[in-house]
Formats: structure tokens, C-alpha cells, sequence
């Protein structure tokens, strides 16, 4: 028991790694996604991109990724590099999504207060809107987050070792499926009440930013 | 000072402004009158560029300030710093930002709500709301401030407070043009005022030839 816990938690690093890189893209290309498309060219492509991501099974687009990469780019990629590459591209149209909600349930009145004080674009992007946008959106980055960190468990289809497919090959071996996947339901569990508690007290504190 | 020739504005289709002209030579404060719908907002809105004009043309001369029915106080800064923030972004010398500062803190003074200085807009009742939204907008120093309907929802004595409190700043030499449908309000405050009607001006009136405007301008509210 203590030693098939041990096996399993070698994987929560690695879990750690596909989600924490995974987010890191999505938010940098999601947040990069959301500027394009204000463009008309560019914005046609970028709505393009955020359609085709959410129109296809992510397990299909790790396999794109992993298994055409060689033929693709001419390098066979590890799995880490994969994962973070493929989670990353498939959040980031979930994140560009999050963001243009969050923009456009702002009050209209915002942006025009900031235009009638002269305030310049960039500033008011900066100083006036995100900080705004950012904290009506958090709740919804907390659950894109968590529902990352369980899609990561289709790693395991390109033989990744994360804390799912460990538990699978100690219930192979043992011929036994209640223990080891009840250690890792525990471990992800706990990751995701983690992220909540995080994401509270972040919530907690953007709020209390307002209050004090 | 300011004008407006003929000016239109559509929305699908609907003329929301109908020829309207307008002429302001100097500083005073002009009232806005209309039933809800006649294009008072509209009327400010394109004399604060937030919207064209689709015919006609609109000359003004000198900086303006704008009031927002709502407010539209920035939610995530205190008082303070909602005031502050825009002509901060232009003085970046830490002297003149605190001249920045120095003077929102006078202007809160005088607006009797230098206690609220470091709240946030949420925790501020409507009246206090609005004299942040005046300081904010007199901090950018303009030559005509522009105010929609400056009183809905706020209580008889809070009104009177406001007809005060605008009347000194347009003795200080700031034009205004207030836009509101409450004519005892607009009657008080205004040197002239002008009636809209589905975007058409019917009545154009200084308010001292008048002995009693409001029953005089209560007549054009009506249906024929
Ligand atoms: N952005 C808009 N799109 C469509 N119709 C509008 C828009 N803004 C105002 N209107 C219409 O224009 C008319 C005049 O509106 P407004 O200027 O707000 O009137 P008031 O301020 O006198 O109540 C109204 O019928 C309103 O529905
Ligand atoms: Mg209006």
C-alpha cells in the first residue's frame, strides 16, 4: 500500500509539469489570441484557431502533436514537450474565450469614462480594464485550470507515466483496480481542492483589494 | 463656443437628432429639457466625440468634461485615485502629482466628502458617487463641463445639494450643459434651456425673461 503510493506519487511532478505548462501557454496564447482578434485578418484567423481547438477532441490533438510532429517539424518531441505543447494550445482557446466574455461584460461606460479623461489606450487596457476583467474571470481561470490538470490524464495514451497511467500499470501488475485508482482519485482530489483553496484566497484578496 | 448646425443622427433609420442647431457664445449653464427618448444624451454623447454626427456639423471650442448619468466610477480604485489617476498619467514628476493629489483632496474638501477619500466607489451612496464623478471630471480642467441627468436617483435634498454644487462650479467660470428631464431642477440651475422633443428642438428659452418657466415648458411636454 505505502510503497504502490509511493509508485503512483512519482507521477504527481510530471502531472505538475503538463499542467502548470499548459496553463502557462494557455494564458500567454489565449491572452495573445484575445488581442487578434480585434484585428480583421488576423482576427478572422485567430477566430478560426479558437473554433477548429474547440471543435476537436483534445485527445486527437495531443496525437497530432505527438505522432505527426516528426513528419511535421522534423523532431520527434518527448512526452513532456507534447503534452505542455498540445494541453497548451487546446487551453488557450478556452482562455481567449474566458477573456472576450470577461471584456465584453464590462460596462460599455468603462472604456468611454477612460476616453472622456483622455485616458490613452494602452493605459487604459492596462490600469482600467484588466484589472477589472481579471478579477470577473477568475472563478472561471480556476475551473479551466482544474479542468486541465484532469484532461492531463490523456497523456497516458501516448505512454506518458503521470499519476493515472501509474495507477493503471500497478492494478495490471497486482491484478487489483480498487486501490490503486482509489490513490490516485486521492491525489487528484487533492491537487483540486489545493487549486480551490488557492484560487479562494486569491479571490478573497482582489476583493478585499476593494474593501480596505 | 460652441457650435451645432443642423445636426442628425440616426439610429436604424429613426432620427434620434433632427436638424439641430445650436449656438453657445459664452460661459453659463444651459439646460437640456426633454421627455425620456427626446436626445439629450445623444446631444451630449457627439459633443463629447463618443459619437458622429450622421449629418450636420459640430464646432467646440475648448476642453470638455463629461458626467455620466451612471457614474461610471472606476470600481477597483478609491475616491481618491479615481480622481487622480488621469492627470497623473500626464504629470509624471512626483512634485506635480502631488499637486495632483493636493488639489483632489481640496476638491473633496469643499464636495463635504474628504472622509470617503479612500473608499471604494461601491461603499459610496449615489450622492456621494456623483461628487466623485464631478471631481474626476474637473480634474482634467475642462472649459465646458457636460452632465447627464445629474440628479436621477437621488432624494430631494441631495438634488438641492447638487443645484449648489453646480452652480459654484459654473461660477468659476466652467460652461456646463446638463441634460435632464426634471425641469424644477433644470429651472434652478440654468441660465437658458432648451427643449427637446423626438430629437427636434421646440423651445428655446433664457430662463430670467420667464416668470415661471417650468409651467411654460410643461406645456411641450404633452401631447397635442
Ligand atoms: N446606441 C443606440 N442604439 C440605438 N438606439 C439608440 C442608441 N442610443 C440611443 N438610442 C435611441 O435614441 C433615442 C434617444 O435616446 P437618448 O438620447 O438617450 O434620449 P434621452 O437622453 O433624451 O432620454 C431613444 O429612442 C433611444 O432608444
Ligand atoms: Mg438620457
Amino acid at each position: 500500500m505505502i510503497s504502490n503510493c509511493y509508485y503512483i506519487g512519482k507521477g504527481l511532478v510530471f502531472t505538475l509539469q503538463l499542467m502548470f505548462g499548459g496553463i502557462a501557454i494557455g494564458v500567454i496564447l489565449g491572452t495573445l489570441l484575445s488581442i487578434l482578434r480585434y484585428g480583421r485578418v488576423l482576427g478572422m484567423l485567430a477566430n478560426g484557431w479558437v473554433s477548429l481547438i474547440r471543435g476537436t477532441p483534445l485527445i486527437l490533438q495531443l496525437s497530432i502533436v505527438y505522432f505527426m510532429a516528426p513528419s511535421i517539424i522534423g523532431v520527434r518531441l518527448d512526452m513532456l514537450s507534447a503534452g505542455v505543447i498540445s494541453f497548451g494550445l487546446n487551453s488557450s482557446a478556452y482562455v481567449a474565450e474566458i477573456l472576450r466574455s470577461g471584456v465584453e461584460s464590462l460596462p460599455k461606460g468603462q472604456f468611454e469614462a477612460a476616453r472622456t479623461l483622455g485616458i490613452p489606450d494602452f493605459y487604459m487596457w492596462k490600469d482600467i480594464i484588466l484589472p477589472q476583467v481579471i478579477r470577473n474571470i477568475w472563478p472561471a481561470m480556476v475551473n479551466e485550470i482544474i479542468a486541465l490538470l484532469k484532461e492531463t490524464t490523456l497523456i497516458s495514451i501516448i505512454g506518458g507515466m503521470d499519476i493515472m497511467r501509474r495507477s493503471q500499470i500497478i492494478a495490471a501488475e497486482q491484478f487489483e483496480y480498487f486501490m490503486p485508482l482509489c490513490i490516485a482519485g486521492a491525489y487528484y482530489y487533492c491537487l483540486v481542492l489545493f487549486i480551490e483553496f488557492i484560487g479562494r484566497k486569491v479571490e478573497r484578496r482582489m476583493s478585499h483589494d476593494k474593501n480596505s | 463656443m460652441i457650435k451645432i448646425h443642423n445636426a442628425c443622427k440616426r439610429y436604424s433609420g429613426v432620427n434620434v437628432l433632427d436638424n439641430v442647431s445650436i449656438q453657445v457664445k459664452k460661459s453659463g449653464i444651459l439646460g437640456l429639457a426633454g421627455p425620456s427618448g427626446s436626445g439629450k444624451s445623444t446631444l451630449l454623447r457627439c459633443l463629447q466625440k463618443l459619437e458622429t454626427l450622421d449629418d450636420g456639423s459640430l464646432e467646440c471650442n475648448g476642453k470638455t468634461g463629461f458626467m455620466f448619468q451612471d457614474f461610471q466610477l472606476f470600481p477597483h480604485m478609491t475616491a481618491l485615485e479615481n480622481i487622480v489617476y488621469a492627470p497623473n498619467l500626464s504629470d509624471r514628476s512626483a512634485k506635480r502629482r502631488r499637486n495632483n493629489e493636493k488639489r483632489a483632496r481640496e476638491m473633496l474638501k469643499n464636495l463635504g466628502i474628504e472622509s470617503k477619500m479612500y473608499e471604494y466607489p461601491e461603499s459610496l451612496s449615489g450622492g456621494q458617487k456623483q461628487r466623485v464623478a464631478l471631481a474626476r471630471s474637473l480634474m482634467v480642467n475642462p472649459d465646458i463641463l457636460l452632465c447627464d441627468e445629474p440628479t436621477s436617483g437621488l432624494d430631494v435634498a441631495t438634488t438641492m445639494d447638487v443645484v449648489s454644487l453646480l452652480k459654484s462650479v459654473g461660477e468659476t467660470g466652467v460652461a456646463m450643459i446638463i441634460a435632464s428631464h426634471d425641469l424644477d431642477f433644470l429651472t434652478k440651475i440654468s441660465d437658458r434651456i432648451i427643449l427637446l422633443r423626438e430629437g427636434k428642438i421646440v423651445v428655446d428659452i433664457k430662463t430670467e425673461e420667464h416668470k415661471n418657466p417650468v409651467i411654460y415648458l410643461k406645456k411641450y411636454y404633452v401631447d397635442d
